[in-house]
């Protein structure tokens, strides 16, 4: 897993993969910032962690945070789909984070939202996963997905800059 | 018999996946199955074959909540398998790193998991809308223990600053300045803490339990000290296995840990509390007083306060320790080459978590055994929902499950080991 240093001031834009690294699809987050690392993306701070509630410690004050999650199985494994979660909220209900931890992305917005603690924008890109299980790799389908978030991830990254 | 089944998914603030299945005859609740879904010694197995020095990493990904007390446990037991003492400034910056665990992993549980219970909202969201200052508070005092590990762990989640014989890098005079002047803050915020769980309505519930915990000559336990029990057990961590066994239960994925011939035990923050009173600095006992603590505590629904009392602790001890810190002559001592094998106990944030690793001369891992907190709960935690669920049957099912999640939620169950809900079935209502 790869995690930048964070700069004592954070910097507007933030990249933030969410998971486990040693549950299957649940790495899919993680498994993304270690390779948008290695792009060397100028003025974004990269961050992987499997505890959502993380968050609120670290958005605040940015302007736009991109997030990347497993999601449940929803008929197509590996099927990226982005949800601005501040938008289009029911996109993006508790029981489909795949989140191995209690309090899940869909809480740490919704608690954000409640203490008045968001950044300015967020969006979610959330992989469907279809294994979870303990020491597994990512399966095909959403390891193939992780090359296209990278992608589209970077894209988004030189747009906001 | 009429069977009735009711299917819950309510437990999402705890730790994992389970579901709690209750058996009834006659009006009375003959069993309670807590079925918890812990990936079966898949790191057990995953050690084997690997670089002793490689364990402290790897076991800090069981999980994501406790992960310096599974590198603590680790690295004891390899340097007691070495036969190496980390003594002085490196055992205190352990058991300062071991402070800022206790912060977060309390203080996320008492004010964002456990609360909610008590003052009767359905989550941590519900709960923000009504006492926000209180969770602002309670989320900046897990900051304050965020920055410990941050700084001695090399980073918050699943550190990598811990070695086998002590650390990579050590921390500079001024990181330690700017940590004491946020501990001092933690300190106040911890109090307030305190005083604001003590005015929550407590179930009245008590039993007769055999508590579990280290015991340290002179220290509130964490990192060292005796396997010590309430009634009268006293073993070293190496003694483990002949006091203690685990079973495989059918509706389980979790082992059964036990004690020979006497069953269940319960370890965890009422455990160390009970065992361990007199080892509290008598500022810590004066707030736990003022809380309506006494020196023995039988409710475990008064946890949320002991967890409390012990955020409180773990602020004091910080800061005693940072006033007593001199910077060692190397971040790590120097480890032989030789074959061995070295157990170790310490204290998790949910009770003893006990290592033992064998390994050859090369330093590769060829046996691993972890007991988690969790899986030596488990039968206490049946035995509580037993006795609970049969004095509140007559409630409404939405309140019969209520108080059961709220009592599982007592133990603060860890289990990154596991996965999401409870699902809880009642059979022959």
């Amino acid at each position: 897993m790869t995690i930048s240093s964070e700069p004592s001031r954070p910097r507007p834009l933030l990249v933030a993969g969410l998971g486990n690294p040693d549950r299957g699809d649940d790495g899919f987050g993680p498994a993304v910032i270690a390779r948008l690392a290695r792009l060397a993306l100028p003025e974004v701070d990269l961050l992987a962690f499997c505890r959502p509630l993380d968050l609120l410690d670290h958005w605040e004050g940015r302007g736009l945070v991109l997030v990347l999650d497993a999601a449940l199985p929803r008929g197509k494994p590996g099927r990226l789909h982005r949800i601005d979660p501040l938008g289009d909220w029911a996109l993006l209900p508790p029981a489909a984070s795949a989140s191995t931890h209690g309090l899940g992305l869909a809480e740490a917005i919704e608690l954000g939202r409640t203490l008045g603690r968001l950044p300015g924008q967020i969006i979610v890109y959330a992989a469907e996963g279809s294994s979870f299980a303990p020491g597994a790799p990512l399966s095909p389908s959403v390891a193939a997905a992780v090359d296209e978030a990278v992608e589209r991830i970077a894209e988004e990254c030189r747009r906001a800059g | 018999m009429p069977t009735k089944k009711l299917s819950l998914e309510a437990l999402a603030r705890v730790e994992g996946e389970g579901s709690l299945e209750l058996f009834l005859h006659d009006g009375k609740v003959e069993t309670a199955r807590l079925r918890i879904f812990e990936p079966p010694r898949f790191f057990e197995a995953f050690l084997r074959g690997r670089a002793a020095a490689e364990v402290p990493d790897i076991v800090a990904r069981i999980c994501g909540i406790c992960p310096v007390a599974y590198q603590m446990s680790a690295v004891h037991a390899l340097e007691h398998g070495l036969g190496v003492v980390v003594d002085g400034p490196l055992r205190l910056l352990r058991r300062l790193l071991y402070c800022g665990e206790w912060i977060e992993s309390h203080v996320l549980h008492i004010v964002l998991l456990h609360a909610p219970d008590f003052l009767g909202y359905p989550d941590a969201i519900a709960i923000s809308r009504d006492h926000r200052a209180e969770v602002e508070r309670g989320l900046a005092l897990k900051r304050a223990g965020n920055e410990i590990v941050r700084l001695l762990g090399g980073r918050e989640i699943h550190p990598i600053n811990v070695r086998v014989g002590g650390f990579y890098r050590l921390p500079s005079p001024a990181e330690l300045s700017a940590l004491r002047a946020r501990l001092e803050r933690a300190r106040e915020e911890a109090v307030a803490l305190l005083r604001w769980v003590a005015t929550f309505p407590m179930p009245e519930y008590q039993r007769d339990y055999e508590f579990i915990a280290l015991r340290h000559p002179s220290e509130y336990p964490m990192n060292e000290g005796q396997i010590a029990s309430s009634r009268g057990l006293s073993l070293a961590p190496e003694e483990f296995d002949t006091a203690f066994e685990e079973r495989h239960l059918p509706h389980s994925t979790a082992l059964y840990c036990s004690l020979r011939e006497r069953g269940s035990y319960l370890v965890g923050p009422l455990a160390r509390y009970n065992l361990n009173f007199d080892r509290l600095p008598p500022s810590i006992q004066a707030h736990a007083r003022e809380a309506g603590l006494g020196a023995a505590c039988h409710n475990p629904f008064q946890s949320i306060l002991v967890r409390s009392v012990e955020v409180l602790f773990a602020c004091e001890e910080a800061l005693r320790l940072l006033s007593l810190y001199e910077p060692p002559e190397a971040p790590a001592l120097p480890l032989p080459r030789v074959a061995g094998e070295g157990h170790a106990a310490t204290e998790a944030p949910r009770g003893l978590l006990y290592h033992r690793y064998r390994f050859d001369a090369e330093g590769t891992i060829e046996q691993a055994r972890i007991v988690p907190p969790t899986s030596q709960n488990q039968a206490s935690i049946e035995e509580d929902l037993r006795l609970l669920a049969e004095s509140l049957l007559a409630l409404p099912e939405e309140s019969l499950r209520a108080r059961c999640e709220q009592a599982i939620r007592n133990y603060d169950p860890c289990i990154s080991c596991s996965t999401h809900f409870l699902r809880l079935r009642i059979h022959g209502r």
